[in-house]
């Protein structure tokens, strides 16, 4: 009896097995392999090639060098404990340092941090190999068990300073922790554009990354490794910049602080885009060492600040073929004389003219070309506020210009709204006279009167574009074409006659401009930012040109010689 | 002759035989795990001992199992305590406890002595009533006592039902049988209880150190019955073991990773120490899945029912007591294995029959069915 209660008892108890077994490996079998996966593997993001950045003709702006790297695995100098394995790498990477020829360059920290922190992937022990210690690698790899060559990509920048804003440099980070519910356990540091078409066109540039999955023991050494997804190289990036008009310009600006932008109004195309001083990114590479930083960030003639579509200024004089269409748009006729005495009066203000004894009777285009502050108040005043709001605002001011770059200055275009907003204070006419001659609290980037100059050459404002094959966007001028003519006319009078003379200097092809002279600041820092805008061929603009020189003399004698000497660059070919 | 092939129980030899197999092939894959490499060649030894264990098999089955009992039981219990002082005399420590003595356990050996000592003096002791009941504690007490020093619950706790259901088929004094199930029962209970009160999640430092002072368990004793009851708690402490034990059965899923493929086990997230043999059910449980472990279940049912039904057959009581005590044996051990690898019973050392590495423990149950065969081809036309 015993015996059949006994064969009862073991049914059961094989029967209770069964059913708790079922609900371990069937039921919830899902959660323990996820359990299983979570521990044992490690998802690694990899970084794919990034693509390289050429001008308009091919030349080189930013590519690559492979950097041949020793790595290290961790996993055959695995010890009893930490502090073992640790001792056996370190052995290890000093065994090999004198077989390869160079020091330990990591410290006790460093093997330590990871240790605990990157177990399962490889540690970079050297870079960039120089061919002898290659070949002293190679020939003694059967020693160098653990070590292996790998393949990197570093940054070069060939031409160093050339565009070194509008380029941008890269520096190394973790890739993104996965997007949506992907997590990574590592990613590979890879190249992320800090600033500048680096940055604005990183995800172009960068690729897509790969991923990974190395398959870790209990400890965490890596055992074996899968890929999951290859890298795919980033696309390479061709810019509208045409590098030599750049060296042109820059050896223009050198020594001086502006900037200066030189496009195609008809299509957008950014052709040049300099900033003073500079810097060289090629010291950027492998990576931005602080100490360059804080030279460069304490630096007071500020070589980071990118003035080409980041700088803030007052547009002076350049403003006044603005300030022409808004009074023309009003009625006035270009004919109309208006008598300059060397100052105009409104309230308590005294707006003095560069010919301090008057120019005399003026109409519109001698006072463009004579740059005539009094007749431009009071055409400024004659339109009224509205109407020149309006006509700058139509000119692209006071917005940003939807350039394909990161630094897009929108600036001010002022009115009374935002007077009031930040100084508390209404609109005074005598704000109108000072903006009708480009001053006031007008703030506009030399980006934006590159567009400016184009768009009153051809009567379309075009959208910057800094990548090449990007389709820009053109948006006719609604002022009646003679106007514009008007304009125009008196612009080429700043060239032939006026004070922008140099600007055309020997120019092939006829040139149209005006200069600005922005007076600013008071008392020690008081000072003249000078400028000269410009368009060429003046029938039929291809180029169009803004250049500002902080600390100038004036327009006509710093920055229109300038604008000159690019000017002939590109058409006396 | 004839009477031994046409009495001899061919699914028990079949199943014995089949889970030899499944054994050597789990310790190929346990052993291929570790990084010592003295393991990997672990399944060799291991089938070598189960071919001379075949030996035996043979020769016992062979031998009637009655002569064997009247001339060997009272040897066989002597040696067994013999052993015992021994191995705790100069015995070996691994891993804090002595159960090695040379190259074998003492231990494992000593629970077939006193199967056969019990099998064989049971009748007389059952015509002292109460005395022979207490006589018999005496008896399976001592060996039990020096089994406990090593100290190997495992053992002992498998030798408990078995020897109880020799008695109850003995039976010797079976109202206090009774009483010492219920009082087993209960007192399981209550410390199940009185630890759950304990380690519950808020309970003061002093009030648990109260309630654990009355607790007749050891410390890693107590923390095995938590990790029970709380399995989710301390996952990377004391309930990695068991978390991990889970893990690899669990992600084996239905059909397994495949023979040689477990992951758990090859990437050593199983507890190396005793991947082989405590836990080998995971390893085996991983790669070959529910499947897999409905079939060993399977091969085991084909052992020990046929065992027992050997006992029932038997028209003698001393060879149905000693089949009875060895299924029940053989039972305990890979009930209890199994059910501590997923967390129906609280961890306890012990293990798998036949797939576990250990080669006195294989010698022992291979011996203990030889036996159980003898038994069913020394069966007698009627009753004595």
């Amino acid at each position: 009896m015993t015996s059949i209660v006994s064969i009862v008892m073991f049914i059961l108890g094989f029967i209770v097995l069964g059913v708790n077994l079922k609900e371990v490996q069937v039921d919830q079998s899902a959660g323990y392999s996820y359990a299983n996966t979570r521990q044992s593997v490690r998802r690694v993001q990899t970084a794919a090639p990034r693509g390289c950045i050429y001008d308009r003709n091919g030349t080189l702006l930013a590519g690559n060098r492979k950097s041949i790297c020793v790595v290290l695995s961790t996993t055959p100098f695995q010890a009893r404990t930490w502090e073992a394995t640790q001792a056996r790498i370190t052995e290890a990477i000093e065994r090999a340092g004198r077989i390869v020829g160079r020091e330990n360059p990591l410290s006790e920290r460093a093997v330590k941090r990871h240790i605990n922190q990157r177990l399962a992937m490889p540690l970079t022990v050297w870079r960039d190999l120089n061919d002898r210690e290659l070949a002293r690698f190679c020939e003694h790899e059967a020693e160098l068990a653990g070590f292996s060559l790998w393949e990197t990509e570093e940054r070069i920048y060939p031409n160093g300073r050339l565009a070194s804003h509008l380029i941008g440099y890269v520096g190394r980070s973790e890739g993104e922790s996965g997007a949506g519910d992907v997590k990574f356990n590592f990613s590979d540091r890879e190249m992320r554009g800090r600033s500048g078409v680096e940055h604005y066109y990183d995800s172009f540039l960068r690729g897509v990354s790969g991923e990974k999955n190395l398959i870790v023991d209990a400890r965490g050494f890596t055992q074996e490794e899968e890929t999951v997804k290859a890298t795919r190289r980033g696309l390479d990036l061709k810019l509208n910049l045409d590098a030599g008009i750049q060296r042109t310009v820059e050896r223009e600006l050198k020594g001086c602080i502006g900037a200066c932008v030189v496009m195609n109004p008809q299509n957008g195309e950014v052709l040049a885009f300099a900033s003073a001083p500079d810097y060289d990114i090629s010291e950027f590479v492998p990576s931005l060492k602080s100490e360059l930083y804080d030279r460069l960030a304490g630096d007071a003639r500020k070589p980071l600040l990118n003035r080409a579509s980041g700088g803030a200024y007052a547009p002076g004089s350049t403003f006044k073929p603005i300030t022409a269409l808004a009074g023309l748009g009003a009625g006035i006729k270009p004919e109309a004389e208006y008598e300059c005495i060397g100052v105009y009066e409104i309230g308590m203000m005294k707006l003095h003219c560069a010919r301090r004894w008057g120019h005399g009777p003026e109409n519109m285009r001698t006072a463009l070309r004579d740059s005539c502050n009094p007749y431009f108040c009071n055409l400024g005043l004659e339109a009224g506020t509205n109407a020149l709001i309006t006509t700058a605002r139509t000119m692209g001011l006071g917005a940003k210009t939807g350039v394909d770059f990161g630094v897009d200055m929108a600036g001010v275009v002022p009115d009374d709204e935002w007077k009031r907003k930040m100084y508390g204070q209404k609109w005074f006419s005598g704000d109108l006279a000072q903006m009708s001659i480009g001053q006031s609290m007008l703030l506009v980037s030399p980006l934006q009167m590159a567009r400016v100059a184009g768009a009153l050459g051809t009567g379309y404002l075009a959208t910057p574009r800094i990548k090449s094959g990007e389709v820009a966007e053109l948006t006719k001028l609604p002022f009646p074409e003679e106007h514009l003519k008007t304009v125009r006319e008196g612009m080429e009078l700043v060239v032939k006659s006026g004070s922008g003379k140099p600007a055309g200097q020997d120019v092939s092809v006829k040139v149209a401009g005006k200069t600005g002279t922005a007076e600013v600041g008071l008392g020690a820092t008081r000072r003249k930012n000078t400028w000269f805008i410009a368009y060429a061929p003046a029938e039929n603009p291809t180029v169009a040109v803004a250049l500002v020189v902080e600390y100038g003399e004036s327009g006509g004698s710093t920055a229109a010689p300038k604008v000159g000497a690019i000017l002939r660059s590109i058409f006396n070919g | 002759m004839a009477r031994y092939f046409k009495n001899f129980n061919y699914l028990m030899f079949f199943a014995m035989v089949a889970l030899i197999a499944i054994g050597t092939v789990s310790i190929w894959s346990a052993g291929n795990a570790r990084s010592e490499a003295v393991f990997h060649g672990m399944w060799k030894q291991t089938l070598s001992t189960a071919l001379f264990g075949l030996v035996v098999y043979f020769v016992l089955s062979a031998l009637d199992y009655r002569r064997l009992l009247d001339f060997g039981s009272v040897a066989a219990y002597g040696t067994a305590l013999v052993l015992l002082v021994a191995v705790l005399a100069f015995g070996s420590e691994i891993y804090g406890g002595k159960r090695w003595l040379w190259f074998f356990q003492p231990s494992e050996i000593s629970k077939l002595c006193i199967i056969m000592f019990l099998a064989d003096y049971g009748r007389k002791l059952r015509d002292f009533g109460f005395w022979g009941f207490m006589l018999t504690g005496l008896i399976v007490g001592v060996p039990l006592l020096l089994i406990l020093a090593e100290p190997d619950l495992g053992t002992a706790l498998t030798l408990v039902p078995a020897v109880l259901m020799m008695m109850f088929a003995l039976r010797i004094w079976r109202k206090g049988l009774l009483v010492i199930l219920a009082i087993m029962a209960l007192g399981g209970s209550a410390i199940m209880g009185a630890v759950y009160e304990a380690e519950k999640p808020g309970v003061a430092a002093e009030t648990r150190a109260a309630i654990l002072k009355w607790v007749p368990l050891k410390p890693h004793q107590v923390k095995r019955v938590k990790v029970f009851l709380f399995p989710e708690e301390d996952i990377l402490g004391a309930g990695y073991n068991l978390r991990q034990a889970k893990i690899s059965i669990g992600s084996g899923g239905f059909s397994g990773k495949g023979i040689g493929k477990g992951e758990t086990n090859h990437l050593k997230y199983l507890p190396q120490a005793i991947s082989m043999n405590d836990f080998i059910f995971c390893v085996y449980a991983e790669e070959t899945g529910f499947v897999g472990s409905l079939a060993l279940l399977a091969l085991f049912g084909m052992l020990v029912i046929p065992g027992a039904w050997t006992a029932f057959t038997s028209n003698d009581e001393r060879g149905e007591a000693l089949a009875l005590g060895v299924s029940v044996l053989v039972f305990a051990h890979v009930y209890i294995n199994i059910a501590m690898s997923i967390g129906l019973v609280p961890i306890t050392g012990l293990p798998l029959p036949f797939i576990s590495s250990g080669r006195t423990f294989l010698l022992t149950v291979m011996a203990a069915l030889g036996m159980v065969q003898s038994v069913a081809t020394h069966r007698e036309a009627t009753r004595q």
